[in-house]
């Protein structure tokens, strides 16, 4: 079967005072039905850039420079404005990380959900609304024939982001990005949002791009990953194995600088000090062709100044890094 | 913004930007210059300055002396006319200016002053202080702003600076209102509690931490303050209350006024000259505005 | 309400909160009702030892940014008393309270809005200084770009404004204010939560450098349990505006006992099969009740999966339930705590 979305050779740039600067470069990655593609990364690493190239909605100044985007196989890239709209909705949706901002505070999140129905699948006034009950009694909002006439800001965050969730499957997408949905949010309500996530998936067998910087919700949810660096992928693979198996220095310092939390009587908290990745990602503008985590990195040696980043190498079945050094690295 | 990554060996911990930004202040002023309306504003109110200013003793024509007939129209020798005494308009309107301009500049100032004082401090210090001058405000704000400055010029006498204080003294309040907002939303921005929490007592909150955050659009109300000003002003001497003993576009218009039909021009260009005043400085403002608020200020 | 809490003072205490109450005015409840008060924090004591960090955790709303700037005395406070290094903070007005700041600081949580956007970076690190009257303005002039150098930002860094850092370079300009008046506590109102998880190791581990070169004391706020047990000695879980548990760190990873507890640690612990079984059997459900006139009884009680009848009537007071480990609930000791070592 055909994967859901197929991303091929992605480049965007920014039209910039300065001329054209890279913004993404050469992404590829593809998601199937029913499947969890995360992509994780530091702020500025491309993750939104990618979501929003795929649902066509990038800011003016900025432009796919090249690439293919299918979407059930139709190429998003060469749509109509028209057939773009239907897309959205219909095909592909999205949830953004201010669940607030994402809804429009004028009108009642019944309202919302059932224009998006009324819009793509022609239903009428009542017949949306009682629809839209039911949407919001799936994603486990309480007393929804009550919430279904509230506005937004009468709920709170996390009821927000369901209503989210909800407006984003009403029409039962093949693909829902997810651009950070919890990072609003309090920790006891995230994890009740990536549960809500994972049973919806079960039930519609929709296909999610997750974008997070939360490993653990990366290793519960998802099935592969892509780490973005600098707007270039430099590590993919399936969850299980980049977890598991970092190869890329980028990667294993992102890993290694989280304190993760450690039950029970051995807890030692006095560990001194968290690893640390040093300095920040590169602006855009100034980014070489050489490997962008280079000033960052503690494994440069001389090959990595000499050469410029090496593509994306296959390892094996599940993993691909972007490294000169990854096999003298990984143990 | 430009930032230059090192490519230091080393790790770099603390890629910096090169060189220090130009303070926002110099940046709004950039960005000033380059609002076409702005430009053509300050150039044209610019010039209206250095006329006013420089014009009569050039033009050597004295506004109060009889240089014709009554009521002759442009011609060679006066080349605006002449008004119901037959003095020279133009010398009246070079001469004028200067009354009119400080008047509108001195109301300005008075509006914002007053304006700024009350609403930094309702807003500053909310509970009870900002109850009571909030009220104040309201009741100043439903007077009927011509009928009160006619009333305190009728009272306290029709002199140039009883005029220019009562329009201050009328139109503050939506500079407090304005200012009053700005501060209610700034005072519980983290750099506010993170100065107190530096020890910043309230006056140096007030002056140093908040207002100069609320500025940019009281800087924009107090240019329009300026045209309104000018509008008050000739409105006033319009209806015989401006003061009779200097002269100013508004009291040009005033006297001329019942004459507008058969002789035009002696209403006609000291109107103009109002309107272009007041229009130069709205440029102005809408320049001002572009250059503190960027909409869509380029980022990379 | 700090019945249980009154154990002698000892000397190594440089902050001991007593019964703080903030109450914010919420307007009333219909056209004519009573007026409504939000219970931002409701009755909270704890003590901070000299040189070590404490830790408040608990969702959004439940009051630790509240007792933070309380503490901090920048907002005002309903009752209760702060004594800080043995001087009830609390009663200190004006003069008297501006100069006292320079012991106590505060970090916030968004380095975005925490710097004064027209000003250079280094007259916003001593501006403290001036204020304070720390120092002839050389010396002054020196400290600051010891201080810069002391977060890790270059001596340059003095002359930009705050938009020209990254995020993580503000917090560490946030950090250098902060310090420049050699204050004895800084409260960290979830100094980290912000960053990126690569600039928050860089964040904390500078925390933890200073805190080791100058013996400093930390109140520091997260909603992140791993970064709270990395970086604090002693625990705090607010609910709705109170403290429900309080325990050395050891203590509150191996053997929390407040079924709030159980559910943040639910959410947080790492995934795995432990996980899915603490999930399935502890994380509440729903999101926190309004601190809006709270009803009487447990706060807890509505998401509380052991509530009992008697927890929506009474308040439970926070109590000594082992050494150094307080709690605020009806049952403990009658339900079972999550066992970590046989799961
Ligand atoms: N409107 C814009 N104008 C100019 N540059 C932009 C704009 N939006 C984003 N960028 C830049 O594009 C790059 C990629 O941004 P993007 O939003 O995709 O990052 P991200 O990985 O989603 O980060 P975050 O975790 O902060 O959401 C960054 O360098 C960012 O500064
Ligand atoms: N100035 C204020 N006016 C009214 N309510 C407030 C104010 N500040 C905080 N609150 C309320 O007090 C409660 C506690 O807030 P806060 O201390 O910020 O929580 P936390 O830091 O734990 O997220 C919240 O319900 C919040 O809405
Ligand atoms: S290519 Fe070299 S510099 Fe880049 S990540 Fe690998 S080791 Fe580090
Ligand atoms: S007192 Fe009752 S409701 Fe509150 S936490 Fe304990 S068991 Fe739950
Ligand atoms: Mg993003
Ligand atoms: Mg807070």
């Amino acid at each position: 079967m055909p994967p859901v979305l197929s991303v091929k050779d992605l480049s965007v740039s920014m039209n910039g005072t300065k001329g054209m600067v890279p913004v993404l470069e050469h992404l590829s990655f593809d998601v199937a039905q029913g499947k969890t593609m995360a992509l994780v990364g530091e702020s500025g690493c491309g993750k939104s850039m990618t979501a929003l190239a795929i649902m066509q909605l990038l800011p003016e100044d900025f432009r796919v420079t090249s690439g293919s985007i299918l979407l059930d196989g139709v190429e998003v890239l060469s749509a109509s404005p028209k057939e773009l709209r239907s897309l959205r909705g219909d095909k592909m949706s999205m949830i953004f990380q201010e669940p607030m901002t994402a809804l429009n505070p004028l009108y009642t999140v019944g309202d919302q959900i059932g224009e998006v129905l009324r819009q793509h699948r022609g239903l009428s006034r009542r017949d949306a609304h009682a629809q839209a009950i039911q949407f919001l009694k799936a994603v486990q909002i309480p007393a929804a024939d009550k919430r279904v006439d509230a506005y937004p800001h009468q709920l709170s965050g996390g009821m927000r982001q369901r209503v989210m969730i909800a407006m984003a499957l009403a029409c039962k997408p093949k693909l829902l990005i997810a651009d950070e949905p919890t990072t609003a949010l309090d920790v006891t309500v995230q994890a009740q949002i990536f549960d809500l996530l994972s049973e919806l998936q079960d039930d519609t067998d929709t296909a999610i791009v997750l974008i997070t910087h939360d490993l653990g919700a990366v290793a519960e949810l998802a099935d592969d990953v892509a780490v973005l660096y600098a707007g270039r992928c430099i590590e993919q693979g399936t969850a299980h194995e980049v977890i598991a198996r970092a190869r890329h220095p980028y990667t294993r310092g992102l890993m290694a600088c989280v304190p993760h939390l450690q039950l029970g009587r051995m807890s030692n908290h006095a560990s001194a000090e968290l690893d640390e990745i040093p300095g920040m990602v590169p602006p855009l503008g100034a980014r070489g062709p050489d490997c962008a985590f280079l000033p960052r990195c503690a494994f440069a040696g001389a090959i990595c100044r000499a050469q410029p980043q090496p593509p994306l190498d296959r390892i094996d079945a599940g993993a691909a890094v972007s490294c000169w050094r990854h096999q003298e690295i990984t143990p | 913004m430009t930032t230059i990554e090192s490519t230091a060996i080393k790790p770099d911990k603390t890629a910096l930007p090169v060189s220090a930004a130009a303070s926002p202040t110099m940046a709004a002023l950039r960005q000033f210059a380059r609002s076409p309306a702005g430009v053509v504003g300050a150039v044209v109110l610019l010039f209206l300055m250095l006329a006013t200013l420089f014009g009569p003793s050039i033009y050597g024509v004295d506004p109060l002396d009889i240089a014709g007939a009554p009521f002759t129209p442009p011609d060679a020798d006066t080349w605006l006319g002449t008004d119901y005494l037959g003095r020279d308009i133009l010398a009246g309107l070079l001469q004028g200016g200067r009354a009119t301009l400080t008047v509108g500049g001195v109301a300005a100032i008075i509006t914002i002053v007053i304006g700024v004082t009350i609403g930094s401090l309702a807003g500053f210090f909310g509970g009870p202080i900002d109850t009571a001058l909030t009220k104040i405000t309201e009741f100043f704000q439903i007077l009927p702003p011509l009928l009160f400055a006619m009333v305190l010029v009728t009272l306290f006498g029709q002199t140039l600076t009883t005029v220019t204080i009562a329009i201050g003294v009328v139109s503050w309040p939506s500079a407090a209102r304005l200012t009053r907002a700005e501060f209610l939303r700034l005072r519980n921005l983290d750099f506010v509690k993170a100065s107190r929490a530096a020890g910043a007592g309230n006056g140096h909150l007030i002056l140093l931490v908040v207002l100069p955050n609320a500025l940019p659009p009281i800087i924009v109300s107090a240019t329009l303050a300026i045209g309104v000003a000018i509008l008050f002003e000739g409105g006033l001497s319009f209806l015989g209350l401006g003061d009779p003993n200097t002269m100013s576009w508004g009291l040009m218009l005033g006297q001329n006024r019942n004459y507008v039909l058969n002789a035009w021009w002696t209403v006609a260009f000291p109107g103009a000259a109002i309107f272009i005043a007041v229009l130069a400085i709205s440029l102005i403002g809408d320049g001002v505005n572009d250059a503190i608020n960027p909409r869509l200020r380029k980022r990379g | 309400m700090s019945d249980g809490l009154n154990i002698s003072a000892p000397a190594d205490v440089l902050l001991d909160v007593n019964d703080l109450v903030v109450h914010f005015p919420a307007g009333r409840r219909g056209m004519f009702g009573p007026p409504s008060k939000v219970h931002a924090v409701d009755g909270v004591s704890f003590r901070v030892r000299r040189g070590t960090t404490f830790g408040i955790v608990g969702e959004s709303g439940s009051g630790k940014s509240t007792t933070a700037q309380a503490v901090m005395r920048l907002i005002p406070m309903t009752s209760g008393q702060i004594v800080f290094g043995g001087e009830n903070i609390a009663d200190f007005r004006g003069e008297r309270l501006r100069l006292a700041r320079s012991k106590f600081q505060i970090v916030f949580q968004d380095p975005f809005s925490a710097l004064d956007p027209r000003r250079r970076a280094g007259d916003l690190i001593r501006e403290p200084l001036d204020l304070l009257g720390i120092g002839s303005p050389r010396e002054r002039e020196v400290r600051v770009k010891q201080l810069l150098e002391e977060v890790g930002l270059p001596p340059q860094a003095a002359d930009l404004f705050p938009h020209q850092f990254s995020g993580g370079q503000r917090q560490r300009l946030c950090i250098a204010r902060a310090m420049a008046p050699e204050p004895d506590l800084i409260v960290c109102d979830e100094a980290v939560s912000a960053l990126d998880v690569a600039i928050q190791a860089q964040i904390l581990n500078l925390l933890k450098k200073l805190q080791r070169e100058r013996g400093l004391t930390y109140i520091f706020i997260s909603h992140d349990l791993g970064v709270i047990q990395h970086f604090c000695d002693e625990i705090a879980v607010m609910y709705l505006g109170r403290i429900v548990e309080q325990a050395p760190a050891q203590v509150f990873f191996s053997a929390p006992l407040h079924p709030y507890s159980w559910s943040l640690i639910s959410a947080a612990a790492p995934p795995g099969p432990l996980r899915d079984r603490l999930k399935k059997d502890y994380l509440v459900k729903g999101d926190p009740p309004s601190p809006v006139d709270p009803p009487p009884g447990c706060r807890f009680a509505q998401r509380c999966p052991f509530v009992v009848e008697r927890c929506r009537d009474e308040l439970p007071i926070l109590q000594v339930e082992a050494e150094e480990h307080f709690i605020a609930c009806h049952r403990t000791g009658e339900i079972a705590p999550p066992d970590f070592a046989s799961l």
